[in-house]
């Protein structure tokens, strides 16, 4: 009955050059407006080019928010690394910081104009519903290749209630909650093994 | 004179980079004490101002420290600030990750890749909620919202027409006074 866990297997078998790196993510720095900037990545990086899998990607989000950093440059930095060695990490972080350098510089200097018109405020807003949903979205459909078993299911929504509706802090409930979540899904792999 | 001030913001952002857990949030405090109360590189109430803007302005809540560099001395302070604030974060991630790379293959680093699995997916609907609940969406907010989560589930629609509608949207309502 086990489905297999990755519907997106391919992986790519050119090596992807650092000019691709830096295009995707200077697209994916470009449309961090109203947030949601994981989902983004996920859409550009496992969706659309191809270049992880699922589990690849999840693995990199969780070290990625575990180290000290902002997450979305750390994902980046991260998938740089693994797909085109420290050129890519390079790129890939140029590639995420240069459009938000560029737009807070430019924000700065239109703020004191845009601050008096309730327009802006309310575009913002509906950015952020965007940058939500891209977000929701990558949770539905990462939650949907979870091996359908109590406890995977149940560390995913533990750290959910601790985290999310109790804020705990993310760092050390995550440090608490991997090694449970690696020594259950080697359990896991074992029974299944034997039979 | 700017050039010593330039360089002690350097020297203030690089240990902050490698203690920025959970991204920008939690270095705003220890910066605004540093800059304002220690090192008089600006006031207290310009420092609010740029706060706002870096809540604006997309990309992650560190930026600030761009608009602070720029304070200091211009384009070259805003530059180098931002590396000072990127660069030691990424570097570290860099070596964990190379060391993660030698050794995948192994057992005990198979079960943690699948293990990390359940650990990111609670993580991210927690996130999901954090921002929604911070955010106290109005009923138009959240039918956006699913809306938006909807086309993305059931399309390849990208980020781009989908952010452009909501923008044309919001500001259509608000013309009309709607939102």
């Amino acid at each position: 009955m086990d489905k297999p866990v990755d519907k997106n297997e391919a992986v790519a078998v050119q090596p992807v050059t650092v000019l691709e790196l830096l295009t995707s993510f200077l697209r994916l720095g470009a449309s961090s407006f109203g947030g949601g900037m994981t989902g983004w990545t996920h859409r550009e990086i496992v969706e659309r080019r191809r270049w992880l899998t699922d589990s690849e990607f999840l693995q990199t989000l969780t070290i990625a928010q575990i180290m000290p950093g902002a997450n979305p440059v750390n994902l980046a930095v991260y998938i740089g690394l693994k797909l085109a060695g420290l050129r890519g990490a390079a790129a890939a972080l140029l590639g995420m910081i240069m459009p938000a350098f560029l737009a807070i510089l430019a924000l700065s200097f239109a703020y004191q104009q845009l601050r008096s018109y309730p327009e802006a405020q309310a575009v913002l807003r509906g950015l952020a519903c965007v940058g939500i949903a891209s977000s929701l979205t990558m949770g539905i459909k990462t939650a949907r290749r979870l091996k359908a078993h109590v406890l995977p299911v149940g560390i995913a929504a533990g750290v959910f209630l601790l985290v999310g509706v109790l804020r705990w802090p993310l760092v050390p409930v995550a440090l608490g909650a991997i090694p449970v979540s690696v020594a259950a899904t080697f359990w896991l792999e074992r029974k299944n093994g034997r039979g | 004179m700017d050039d010593d001030k330039l360089l002690n913001l350097i020297m203030m952002c690089i240990p902050l980079s490698l203690v920025s857990f959970g991204g920008g949030q939690t270095i705003i405090a220890s910066l605004q004490h540093q800059t304002v109360d220690v090192q008089n590189m600006l006031s207290g109430a310009r420092f609010t101002d740029l706060y706002a803007i870096s809540r604006a302005a997309p990309g992650p809540g560190t930026m600030i420290v761009s608009l602070v560099g720029w304070e200091v001395s211009g384009l070259l302070g805003a530059v180098l600030a931002t590396l000072a604030i990127f660069v030691p974060s990424s570097i570290l991630i860099c070596a964990v990750g190379s060391y993660w790379q030698r050794h995948r293959g192994r057992p005990w680093a198979i079960a943690a890749e699948k293990g990390l699995a359940p650990v990111a997916v609670g993580l991210i609907f927690a996130g999901v909620f954090a921002v929604g609940r911070s955010a106290q969406f109005s009923p138009v907010e959240l039918a956006t919202t699913l809306a938006a989560g909807a086309i993305l589930l059931r399309t390849r629609v990208g980020p781009y027409p989908l952010l452009a509608a909501a923008g044309a949207l919001y500001f259509a309502l608000s013309i009309a006074g709607q939102v």
